[in-house]
């Protein structure tokens, strides 16, 4: 805090008082017939934890007035470039818990802030004073609160409370004093709609302060999506396996999980865990629950692509001498993957999506912030930026299963690009409509009952050319 | 629920719903209650003939929700202040405390938010608040085993402190205890429950409750610091509805009067504070 204080006979006074204090007397509280406890300030940047100066906060002030001691007035005083002007001040006399019946009345003026009560207040008691809407000196710093009081014999410096830290102001909370400003902003936020759900002030507030959040979704899910293809993909084989005691463990598994709400399972893990004196950190504990939920769906969305693979596959496979594994992994599940793509993409939304439920158990996720701003603000336009993080990553994913699922569509159909065997069919068949693979079957007939004579198959001609 | 019903007509437009009210209230004159009669012209309620209170109901001993019904402190009082303006008390399913007030001001679904809301300066600023009608303090829950005990220890990087989201007591934590994180949480049962697992290092709230909860429900956490504040809880009316806090305030001041409020705290604190 600066010693630099001018102007009224107070600073003055109050300056003499501290050197006094400081180089000649180096005095302990006990000195004092009123000690301050201590003074804080409330967090006034949007979504934040700083105190801000040059912008409207609450100053709460405490002291206790000491034995034999009767306090009638105290007088608050910040440094230079703080005000208390256009502040309101509650006063709470406390005895104790109880709140003691004492009237008292707050002026402001400038740097100072003089409050006086009905009766004097007795020793033993603890005063309180909250002082809405004051404001710290604009370009930061480390504030104490010093001033006076007066008591049975006479006018008493206060102890400099412990500093309070402030910072200048941020540019987000400029831009929000530009938009505060703005006509517009404020023929925008008078539509009750408008304000409650798009308010320009807290969007760009939101969209600041909700980003460690949205971060630590993604990464909780990216993180646990790996560890939940492997785990699914292990239970999905043990699920299709002949092993009794196996496909039991997986369908026990399975049920469990698809069988209750997520939830249940994160108050169960994050509850249950520590109970058991298993304390493992937060987010971790987050990854996990997410990663085990999304293996029991993705698991059986395997088993389906698994199963989905006509049973020739597995025959033809063994009759060219393959074991199960080089089935599985050199013929089945490069199939099964390539089937199983857009399903286990709408899954990864759905985990996603389903880490705002971690809020619930103090992971700080996007949720959490954006819950944390709703109950500052009282506005509900928080959730509607969080719903927009949300939507930056599900719509791209959402266009991308469309895509591919066309995709993998048109190629089961036969569509799309092929290599050579059918442009030698077009050549070969010149003129005749070209049978797609896919509906050889069907033209195999048409092609019987018109030509049964010439060719026993479509792709005779094509041998007899070759002929 | 009769009062999705309602939920569903809130949407139909305030004006509307005012319009009707007013011409309801007006023609349905209860000669039981000839002070409700007076007052009826001078507010309006979502429903006719009932006041309608949000609360979260997870405070207890001032509001709780037990057996599917709604108990406590605060319960008796909306009751009693719904039977001395002749309407039917209805509570509305638990609600989110932070969600309260905003559906207050924005208005359609509850009359007034009664759920031990200390009455501050920002809460004014979006509602309003009536008289008064319990005093509070705040106070900090730790294990019965734990070393970080008092506000300074647990002022500190790597302590975990839970508070219920909007309340004063996260505003304490935020504004005293800055270097510990502040975990907000919907409700106070479940920053308990995670006090008693280990999850967090302590939890800050309003004295009544936390006390409560560690003597009744988790009894190996206790309340290691009181708090005096002085906060007073005030029941929550919207800023468009100055008739009914009237009427509130003077069927309190009513209650004060012939001792009623005196023996509701009398049942549910076991002493009168004031």
């Amino acid at each position: 805090m600066s010693n630099t204080r001018r102007g009224t006979k107070w600073g003055l006074a109050a300056l003499v008082a501290m050197l006094a204090v400081a180089f000649a007397l180096a005095a302990p509280h006990s000195a004092y017939a009123l000690t301050t406890n201590k003074a804080t300030a409330r967090p006034n940047e949007n979504g934040g934890s700083g105190v801000i100066g040059g912008l409207a906060t609450r100053l709460t002030w405490e002291g206790t007035v000491e034995e034999g001691e009767k306090v009638s007035s105290v007088t608050l005083v910040l440094p230079e470039g703080g005000t208390f002007d256009g502040s309101s001040t509650k006063i709470t006399v406390l005895e104790g818990l109880s709140r003691a019946k004492v009237e008292g009345t707050a002026t402001p003026a400038d740097t100072q802030l003089e409050v006086t009560f009905s009766e004097p207040i007795e020793a033993g008691y603890l005063l309180r004073l909250e002082v809405e809407g004051m404001k710290f000196p604009a370009d930061g710093g480390e504030v104490s609160v010093g001033g006076s009081y007066v008591n049975q014999d006479g006018e008493q410096q206060l102890a400099e409370s412990k500093p309070i830290k402030t910072i200048a102001n941020t540019p987000l909370q400029a831009l929000v004093a530009t938009l505060d400003e703005a006509p517009w902003v404020q023929a925008w936020n008078s539509n009750p709609f408008l304000g409650m759900f798009f308010k320009p002030q807290l969007l760009a507030t939101a969209f600041a302060t909700l980003v460690p959040g949205w971060l630590l979704c993604l990464l909780i899910v990216v993180i646990a999506y790996p560890f939940a293809i492997v785990l699914g993909l292990i239970f999905a084989l043990m699920k299709i396996s002949k092993n009794p005691l196996l496909r039991l463990i997986a369908i026990v598994y399975i049920n469990i999980l698809r069988g209750t709400p997520l939830f249940l399972q994160i108050y169960i893990m994050f509850f249950g865990l520590p109970m058991m004196n298993i304390n493992i950190d937060n987010n971790v504990l987050g990854v996990i629950v997410i990663a085990i939920n999304a293996s029991a769906y993705l698991a059986e969305i395997f088993r389906a692509g698994i199963q989905s693979i006509p049973q020739g596959q597995y025959e033809a496979a063994s009759s060219l001498g393959m074991n199960y594994f080089q089935t599985m992994f050199d013929i089945i599940l490069p199939q099964t993957i390539r089937r199983v793509i857009p399903t286990v993409t709408s899954d990864f939304i759905t985990s996603y999506k389903d880490t705002s439920l971690l809020s619930s158990v103090g992971v700080m996720e996007l949720m959490m912030f954006a819950k944390n701003l709703t109950s500052v603000s009282g506005n509900m336009t928080p959730y509607v930026a969080a719903a927009i993080f949300y939507l930056i990553v599900t719509l791209p994913l959402i266009k991308a299963v469309g895509y591919v699922e066309q995709r993998i569509a048109n190629s089961e159909r036969g569509g799309g690009p092929r290599p050579k065997g059918k442009a030698a069919v077009k050549a070969a068949s010149a003129g005749e409509a070209t049978p797609l693979p896919s509906e050889l079957g069907v033209h195999f007939e048409a092609a019987r009952d018109d030509a049964f004579g010439t060719s026993v198959s479509p792709l005779a001609p094509v041998a007899v050319q070759e002929v | 629920m009769s009062t999705y019903t309602t939920t569903r007509r809130g949407f139909f437009g305030a004006a509307s719903a005012v319009a009707l009210m007013l011409s309801a209230c007006g023609g349905s004159s209860d000669s039981a209650a000839p002070a409700a009669d007076e007052a009826a012209a001078d507010y309006t309620l979502v429903k006719e003939g009932t006041l309608i209170v949000a609360s979260d109901l997870d405070f207890p001993p001032l509001d709780s929700f037990e057996d599917g019904e709604a108990k406590g402190f605060d319960v008796d009082l909306s009751n009693e202040i719904a039977s001395r303006l002749g309407l039917t008390c209805e509570y509305l399913p638990p609600t989110n405390f932070d969600a309260i007030i905003p559906m207050i001001k924005q208005g359609g679904k509850a009359d007034i938010g009664n759920s031990a809301f200390s009455i501050t300066e920002e809460r004014k600023a979006e509602i309003d608040f009536t008289d008064a009608y319990l005093d509070s303090n705040l106070g900090i829950a730790v294990k019965s085993d734990a070393t970080a005990k008092d506000e300074e220890a647990l002022n500190a990087d790597g302590i975990k402190i839970a508070v219920q989201s909007g309340t004063t007591g996260e505003a304490y934590a935020k504004e005293n205890m800055a270097s510990a994180t502040i975990v907000p949480l919907t409700t106070v049962t479940e920053c308990m429950a995670g006090l008693s697992t280990g999850h967090y290092d302590a939890v800050c709230a309003d004295l009544p409750v936390v006390g409560n909860m560690c003597t009744v429900s988790f009894t190996d956490c206790e309340v290691s610091v009181e708090i005096p504040t002085g906060e007073q809880y005030g029941i929550v009316v919207s800023k468009d509805n100055p008739g009914l806090t009237a009427a509130i305030n003077q069927a309190m001041a009513d209650m004060q009067a012939d001792g009623t409020m005196d023996e509701l705290k009398e049942k549910w604190f076991g002493s009168v504070s004031e």
